[in-house]
């Protein structure tokens, strides 16, 4: 595995210097930290919003409040939630970090139904009172995304995507040269899927069943049979 | 009953839905498809049915002596990404699949390219033939062409290895079943293994035990 990963390493490190990754990444602080007054960097603990932590932690003046959603035990195993955790206050030691757990995500029905989900998540969103959600969404990840846009109001806030403009490379290549902490779980994926598809996103979740989760119940199995209290009870 | 040891040999990679395949949980399979014929394809598939067939295997304190699979020779998981396309009538154009309820599925099927897969277990030897012969592949993705047996070999082996082989737990064993574990996770132990009525707190195989 390390073998592997230093192979790997030092590919985007030279990739960080020839993509030119530091520009960008100057040129996305430039363009965050005009929204950090009254916003939150919303940080999932992937590696996009990890990368785009660091670069407001380390490069704009001012308060950083971090903005964090725990999706819960049935959907984000414990010791991944922990890491994640640890891996932001590693990464902005000064930030304000605000976490908000989902309030049906210790059941496994949450699994399979992410309608409460998406109610609760926005309500949430919406009963903080951000102006700006500084998040780490990048144009390159889908059609829908790149839609989107690099600002969107959507209302009651704002959304702001400083890079949109990065690749899975410049994202890896980031992370590597800046030793910003991810999760270890994106080493296993991306052993078996790739770098470009290596995804952090809840486990064992029916939403994503069409995007190929299957695979979870291989890397992922001692978390697969998920048993919350209600079904230790019946059985 | 016979402490025996059954040999898949294989055409081509076995795709998993988990990282182990239970010699158990196969032979309900044959034997349930054998009892109820048609049938078999028209099963309910929220609700786990009410009775499994009896298997030709010894049964420890409801646990069948039964491995679960070793692959040989032991290689690394590869991941083989494939699109499930709809087959909708309706006329092009009419439905989107790129996004919404048409849209297509993005399978990723992990895979181990071994060239056996190796079972122990205890029970009938000539039964555990008889149904084993049946299997014409094995693991997921099988219409696909994964999986695709070449042929079976069932022999008498010197010892019971189904449960436990120099140490080590051979399939999930539930923990109250035992005196000492070394891991310990949530695991299906007996057919139907998808079902969550099947799983208990169990030694993670091939880990070491010692059985109470």
């Amino acid at each position: 595995m390390s073998s592997w990963l230093d192979r790997w390493r030092e590919y985007f490190q030279t990739w960080y210097d020839e993509g030119g990754v530091e520009e960008k990444a100057r040129e996305a602080a430039e363009f965050a930290c005009r929204y950090i007054d009254g916003g939150a960097v919303s940080v999932s603990g992937g590696k996009d919003s990890m990368a785009t932590l660091h670069i407001v932690a380390s490069m704009c003046r001012g308060d950083v409040e971090v903005f964090h959603w725990d999706h819960g035990p049935a959907l984000m195993p414990r010791q991944i939630e922990e890491e994640i955790l640890r891996n932001i206050a590693a990464a902005a030691p000064k930030a304000r970090l605000v976490v908000r757990r989902y309030s049906l995500g210790h059941l496994e029905g949450a699994r399979v139904d992410w309608r409460p989900w998406y109610r609760e998540f926005f309500a949430t969103l919406q009963s903080l009172g951000y102006r700006h959600h500084i998040l780490g969404i990048r144009a390159e990840e889908g059609n829908r995304r790149r839609g989107r846009g690099r600002v969107v109001d959507r209302g009651r806030w704002v959304e702001v995507h400083p890079i949109y403009y990065f690749t899975w490379r410049d994202v890896w290549a980031y992370v590597f040269r800046h030793n910003v902490p991810v999760p270890r779980v994106y080493y296993t994926y991306a052993r078996h899927v790739g770098w470009d598809r290596a995804r952090l996103t809840t486990f064992h979740d029916r939403e994503f069943e069409k995007y190929g989760n299957q695979i979870d119940s291989v890397l992922m199995w001692r978390d697969k049979n998920y048993r919350d209290e209600n079904t230790a009870k019946k059985t | 009953m016979t402490p025996l040891k059954a040999t898949f040999h294989l055409r081509t990679p076995v795709a998993l839905g988990f990282p182990w395949i239970f010699f158990d949980s196969l032979l309900a399979h044959v034997a349930l498809r054998e009892e109820l014929g048609e049938r078999y394809f028209a099963l309910p598939t929220k609700t786990p049915i009410d009775r499994i067939p009896e298997l030709p295997l010894k049964k420890w304190r409801g646990v069948y002596a039964a491995s679960a699979s070793i692959f040989e020779p032991e290689t690394e998981l590869a991941v083989y990404q494939f699109y499930k396309r709809g087959d909708f009538p309706f006329p092009r154009g009419k439905i989107r699949r790129g996004s919404g309820f048409f849209k297509d599925f993005i399978i990723r099927a992990p895979y181990v390219p071994a060239h056996r897969a190796v079972f122990y277990a205890t029970g009938e030897l000539e039964e555990v033939r008889r149904l084993v012969a049946k299997v014409s592949a094995l693991g997921k993705e099988r219409n696909v062409g994964f999986g695709a047996v070449k042929g079976v070999e069932v022999e008498e082996v010197e010892e019971e290895w189904g449960l436990v082989r120099g140490g080590l737990a051979m399939r999930p064993i539930p923990v109250r079943l035992l005196r000492r574990y070394e891991d310990a996770a949530y695991l299906a132990y007996k057919p139907p293994y998808w079902a969550k009525e099947s799983v208990d707190l169990c030694a993670v195989p091939f880990t070491h035990v010692e059985l109470a």
